[in-house]
């Protein structure tokens, strides 16, 4: 086989791909700070101007010293002296002005821009789909609202300081060469050098940058994931483990940025080296000039201050160049995602929810996660308004799918979700949203105050409303007890509460959003039994007058249900009341099997436990 | 001075803290002594270089050009030319040189810090977690940091070089003519006074700036982390608003610091403008009385730059350096948070029994009230418990001071006759294993978030764990079999799948005393009987708790506790406490009336 053509085809071809896409990403990433630069033009005018006003009076310091020392000094004019020493001091006035304005210009303008675009991508994350955030890593995308967009601040501070300081070295350009072309060539004829060395570093800094930004966000992935696992970290005594995780990712970054200071050593030290040639230029050829009486000290010495002006401005330069392959590798992951569209968003002709009682209808449904197998393989299901109907089915048979489905969190690959007749498509997502309340599996709350936790739907809700919501969860009693009532503020997480109160919390939550249908995702699995009564009591006065679905292992709440149906290999298998199914499918036992065995062989069941010692006994 | 124009906050990094905080950092890099030793030379030898420069022009202009003395000569002008050459030229190798010396000694030193502070925060006990958001820890270990690699990669080099510069600049100028020195002294109250009103200022605005960020950081963090619920409650834009709050707070405490610094550098620069003209014009009435020469003040002039862009840069710098100094602050007032739960000196390890005897227990969860009152319990070696109870009843709070995740107010927790307090770490959490109800799994396959049961199981070893409980062939057909990525907290899995990989991650592990708190809570039951079947065979010989509210799991242990408002209400085999017809016999009641179903086959 020709496979190891192939594959070195493959290589260069994808190399290419690599390199192109490089070049687009980084592209782009010019194109987002461009723009959220261009946003605030009063800024970096400000800068601009503030700049030239500085330059200006900058370049003007040493005409004067040199004037000064030419025609004051030398001859001894005391009165010229001083007076032009007057007008340095003026001047410097103007130029000290000048540097406050335009540093306020530069860091205002760098600000602003690290602000407003760390607001949009905040603000795209939140709206961006389930899918993707199935997909990414908190840690990581905290990363990019911190390190890149960091990155970018960086470089927007030197554009205004940069510029002002290009055009300083114009001036002085300009002026060396009225003054003396020759002195001018030596002082500053090897700065076009920095031209094409800074290229070059351009070129093998952006892929360095971009490997260091990744590796910054890993760590900011690894800490932010130890933190919230750190029960999971402290149960396993796995601190070390993740200790040894981030220490790969430390050396990492240690490795990266040392690449970085390489090429940063190759290339700075470079730019410290151009004034100072420039200075020993002036010597050696104006030197030669005054032994010829063609140029005076006094030129010397306003030609040394103007080379002497170049070593901020190239440092800045050089800065700047340094930094703009990082900010764009930064700019270019930031610009990834804001280029990520909401898979799941309003349809260009999205209309109105009708108005109805809840009816849900499951047409022929197929869906799978990704590119994942499907789960649900033409899943069937009809719930009229109002209706009580429990889903049951074996870990991982697509229930919590179902209830994804309904509030379009995906969208299916094939066949309708309807509400209310309305495939779920079509509508208004807002509105779809709104019209399915869906308490979570996993139970995750805000750090806030129990009441704007329940009040999440919302916040403008009375108080009396709160409280109910809390009542109908069974959660009014203990919220009472807690040390500032519904004014306690609960952990991240809620983990200041136990599993059972904060699972609670989420009913209230759902039940507060009064929604047409209501889906209970397993969200009584803490719940104690004695409790679990009253919870039911309350929640048949909730379930009055909306669609319920209630996702469930247990038989007592199984029970609250008027209907029962039974998923399995991504399809509805039976459908019936809980009895009926029990005494039909063998499939329900089985998914059921121990609740039914329990209740009628008492509690301690099956023989093949009897042969275990202290069991049984 | 209240001509600023602001007011000039009082709470600032006092004069001892800075200190401490300084003398801290040394500590810190005192491993990288001899480098530190050969980066100082050659940022001295760089110094040098660059001062000499001056000294070579001075040379130059006065023994090389014509002037009051001499007719010029064209040779000595020559040979300055050179030597200045040359030099330029051992400041380009010196000056490569440098920039890799400091960049190994800072970046080591934050590799070294981000090791420390991690592993820090992650001996840190349980309620250091419960109280801090998580945004805030990661700020700590992200932005933080961060904000020193700034110093690190760009400004060590150029504070370090200009301190030396400018000592140089300083002793040069005072040897060549110290006239003309003493004229550059008016440059000074200016930069003095100057620097003190703006480091007094800017000390607290960066705190303040650190604080805005971890809190914008937490609010973002929060916004991902629940992302699905502000999309299922349909509040995007309430949550956009909220950020957007915290983010202008942000911008507006930078904005504070841009302030105060472009009040402050004008000062300086007008200083350095203000010295020149000082030399030019003092200078040059030296000159007319033949104190000093023409060369010697311009040399002043290039060596005033010398002394003044260093004071220039610094203060730019000092930005840099207030922002790495409060974000330094805020990293050591991490590493001084002391763990509520340590390790005691000369803490031994723990016997293999795993008896656990709870003895007159009394917990509370910071200042609140207790949540455990006088809980006394002894579980015998081997034995499986049940612990049982209503909601917030302090099942899981008992659970956690078995393992010792907090240490109880009064009273005492033993494992195999020990106090857990007088126990090494590793070998107590090597010993005593919880798996809590929320399956936590971390990014990365399958496979690696079973290891984490025993992280130097080999592959084989996962496979059996795994194959025990029955669940190998349901994760081996997987589209990737166990190298599938479960992603961030397993969110490719179901429920019920994160829960059995941390069974599985139980089943790998070794304990002595096994702690399952509704392990098995979101398994249909069918699952579930098989997978704890199999844990118990196990797990047989060992000690066993496990919280369930399932009573069908519960009736199955040797013995039930019920916990009732935080205290042991009821101990005993389940037909015991059936016939004492007290708490355990109501929840029973309950339970059992829905599992009623007659028409059982
Ligand atoms: N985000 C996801 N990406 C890829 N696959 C997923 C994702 N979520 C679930 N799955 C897979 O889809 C299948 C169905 O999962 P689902 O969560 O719907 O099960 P479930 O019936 O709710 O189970 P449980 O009772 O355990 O909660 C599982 O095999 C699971 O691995
Ligand atoms: N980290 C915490 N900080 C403060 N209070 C807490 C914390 N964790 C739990 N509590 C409180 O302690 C009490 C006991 O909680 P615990 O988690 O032990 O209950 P539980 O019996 O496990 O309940 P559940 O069955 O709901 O899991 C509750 O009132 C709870 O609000
Ligand atoms: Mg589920
Ligand atoms: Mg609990």
């Amino acid at each position: 086989m020709d496979d190891e053509a192939e594959t070195k085809q493959q290589k260069t071809a994808r190399k290419e791909a690599e390199q192109l896409e490089g070049a687009q990403t980084r592209k782009q990433g010019w194109r987002l700070m461009r723009e959220a630069v261009g946003a605030h033009p009063h800024l970096m005018i400000l800068g601009i101007l503030a700049g030239l006003v500085w330059a200006i009076a900058r370049v003007s310091v040493p005409l004067l010293a040199g004037a000064a020392i030419d025609h004051g000094i030398a001859k001894g004019r005391t009165g010229l002296t001083l007076t032009l020493t007057a007008a340095i001091v003026a001047v410097g006035a103007v130029q000290a002005i000048g540097t406050g304005l335009r540093r306020y210009a530069a860091f205002g303008l760098a600000w602003r821009v690290e602000t407003d675009i760390r607001m949009k991508l905040v603000a795209h994350l939140q709206r961006l789909h389930f899918a993707f955030h199935d997909q990414a890593q908190t840690g990581q995308l905290m990363a990019y609202a911190n390190t890149d967009i960091q990155q970018i601040n960086n470089v927007v501070l030197l554009v205004p300081l940069t510029i002002a300081s290009t055009i300083q070295m114009i001036a002085v350009a300009v002026i060396l060469l009225l003054r003396s072309p020759g002195l001018a060539l030596f002082a500053l004829g090897l700065l076009p050098l920095l031209n094409f060395s800074a290229a070059r570093f351009n070129h093998r800094m952006y892929p360095v940058g971009m490997k260091l930004q990744q590796e910054l966000s890993d760590v900011s992935g690894v800490v932010e994931e130890s933190v919230t696992g750190v029960r999971v970290v402290k149960g396993f005594g796995v601190e070390r483990m993740q200790r040894a995780r981030l220490s790969s990712e430390a050396d990492s970054v240690y490795d990266r940025s040392m690449d970085q200071a390489r090429l940063r050593a190759n290339f700075m030290p470079l730019i410290d080296l151009l004034p100072t040639l420039g200075l020993v230029g002036i010597l050696w050829y104006g030197g030669h000039q005054v032994l010829q009486h063609h140029l005076t000290v006094g030129d010397i010495v306003s030609a040394n201050l103007f080379v002497l002006m170049l070593i901020w401005p190239l440092r800045m330069i050089g800065m700047l160049v340094g930094q703009l392959p990082r900010s764009a590798a930064a700019a270019g992951r930031i610009n990834s995602i804001l280029a990520t569209d909401p898979a799941i968003d309003d349809a260009p002709n999205a209309h109105a929810l009708p108005d109805g009682p809840g009816a849900v209808r499951f047409e022929r449904v197929t869906f799978g996660y990704g590119r994942g197998p499907a789960v649900l393989d033409g899943l069937d299901l009809v719930i009229e308004g109002g209706e009580a109907v429990a889903l049951v089915g074996a870990t991982a048979s697509g229930k919590t799918t179902v209830a994804r489905l309904l509030p379009r969190f995906y969208d299916v690959h094939a066949g309708h979700v309807r509400i209310d007749g309305a495939d779920v498509r079509g509508v208004r997502l807002n509105e779809v949203r709104r019209s399915v309340g869906l308490v979570f599996e996993d139970t995750f709350l805000f750090s806030d105050s129990v009441r704007n936790n329940i009040a999440f739907a919302d916040p403008e809700a009375p108080t009396e409303a709160v409280v109910r919501a809390a009542k109908l969860a069974g959660a009014d009693e203990f919220v009472r007890d807690l040390p500032e009532g519904y004014d306690t503020i609960i952990g991240e997480h809620g983990y200041s509460l136990s599993g059972g109160q904060r699972q609670r919390i989420a009913i209230a939550r759902a039940v507060l959003a009064d929604p047409r249908i209501l889906i209970l995702d397993d969200a009584t699995s803490s719940v104690d039994p004695t409790k679990e009564h009253e919870i039911r009591a309350a929640l048949a006065e909730v379930m009055q007058g909306r669609t319920t679905i209630i996702i469930a292992h247990r038989p007592a709440t199984i029970a609250l249900a008027d209907r029962v149906v039974l998923i399995d290999e991504g399809k509805v298998v039976a459908d019936g009341t809980h009895e009926r199914l029990l005494a039909t499918s063998p499939r329900y036992r089985e998914v059921l099997a121990r609740a039914a065995v329990e209740t009628q062989a008492g509690v301690v069941d099956d023989e093949e436990l009897l042969d275990l010692p202290g069991v049984g006994d | 001075m209240g001509w600023w124009g602001d007011n000039v906050p009082e709470e600032t990094l006092s004069r001892d803290e800075a200190s401490r905080v300084v003398r801290r950092l040394f500590r810190m890099l005192r491993p990288q002594r001899a480098r530190i030793v050969v980066a100082t030379f050659v940022l001295m030898a760089q110094a040098a270089v660059l001062l000499a420069g001056p000294l070579l022009v001075r040379h130059g202009i006065d023994a090389g050009l014509p002037n009051a003395k001499h007719g010029g000569d064209a040779g000595a002008l020559d040979l300055a030319v050179v030597i200045y050459l040359v030099l330029a030229l051992v400041g380009l190798v010196l000056g490569r040189f440098a920039i890799i010396l400091v960049a190994r000694i800072g970046e080591g030193f934050l590799k070294e810090l981000r090791n420390r502070l991690f592993g820090h925060m992650m001996s840190l006990s349980l309620d250091y977690f419960e109280t801090e958001k998580t945004g805030k820890i990661v700020a700590r270990m992200t932005s933080d940091i961060d904000a020193m690699q700034e110093l690190v990669s760009q400004g060590l080099v150029l504070f370090v070089q200009n301190a030396f510069v400018f000592v140089g600049a300083v002793v040069i100028v005072l040897v060549i003519s110290w006239q003309l020195a003493l004229g550059i002294l008016v440059i000074v109250p200016p930069v003095y006074f100057g620097s003190r009103w703006f480091r007094r200022v800017s000390n607290k605005a960066y705190l303040e700036v650190r604080d805005r960020i971890s809190t914008n950081l937490s609010t973002l963090q929060e916004s991902l982390e629940g992302v699905r619920v502000v999309q299922a409650f349909g509040r995007e834009d309430a949550f956009t608003r909220k950020f957007n709050r915290t983010n202008e707070d942000q911008y507006h405490a930078n904005m504070h610091t841009v302030r105060i610094s472009s009040k402050y550098f004008p000062v300086i620069e007008y200083a350095g403008v203000a010295g020149t003209a000082v030399i030019i014009g003092y200078g040059g009435w030296l000159t007319t009385r033949g104190v000093v020469t023409v060369g010697t003040v311009a040399a002043f002039v290039l060596w005033l730059n010398n002394l003044f862009e260093p004071i220039n840069q610094l203060s730019q710098l000092y930005n840099t350096v207030q922002s790495s100094a409060a974000a330094l602050a805020k990293i050591f007032g991490v590493l001084d948070t002391r763990p509520t739960v340590r390790q005691r000196q000369g803490a031994f390890d723990l016997p293999k029994s795993g008896a656990v005897d709870v003895e007159h227990v009394t917990f509370a969860y910071g200042p609140n009230e207790p949540v455990l009152h006088d809980v006394s319990l002894h579980i015998g070696d081997g034995e499986r418990l049940a612990l049982v109870g209503p909601t917030g009843a302090g099942k899981s709070t008992l659970a956690k001071l078995i393992a010792r995740f907090y240490d109880p107010v009064d009273g005492s927790v033993r494992v195999g006759g020990v106090d857990l307090r007088d126990v090494e770490f590793v070998s107590l959490r090597r010993r005593v294993i919880v798996v809590p109800q929320e399956g936590f799994l971390f990014a990365g396959s399958l496979r690696d978030n079973v290891r984490v049961g025993r992280p130097e199981a080999t592959d084989a070893d996962v496979e059996e764990a795994l194959r025990v409980l029955g669940l190998l062939e349901r994760f081996a057909a997987f589209p990737e079999g166990l190298e599938t990525e479960v992603r961030e907290r397993g969110s490719r899995l179901s429920a019920g799948e994160r829960q059995l990989v941390s069974l599985a991650r139980a089943a790998l592990a070794d304990p002595s005393v096994l702690i399952l708190d509704e392990a098995t809570s979101n398994l249909d039951p069918g699952t579930e009987h098989a997978v704890e079947r199999a844990l118990e065979h196990l797990m047989h010989g060992r000690t066993v708790v496990v919280v369930a509210h399932r009573l069908s799991t519960a009736a199955r242990a040797d013995r039930i506790g019920v916990v009732f408002d935080g205290r042991l209400a009821e101990l005993g085999t389940h037909d015991e406490l059936v016939a004492r017809d007290a708490h355990y016999a109501e929840l029973y009641r309950a339970w059992s009336t829905h599992q009623a179903t007659p028409e059982v086959a």
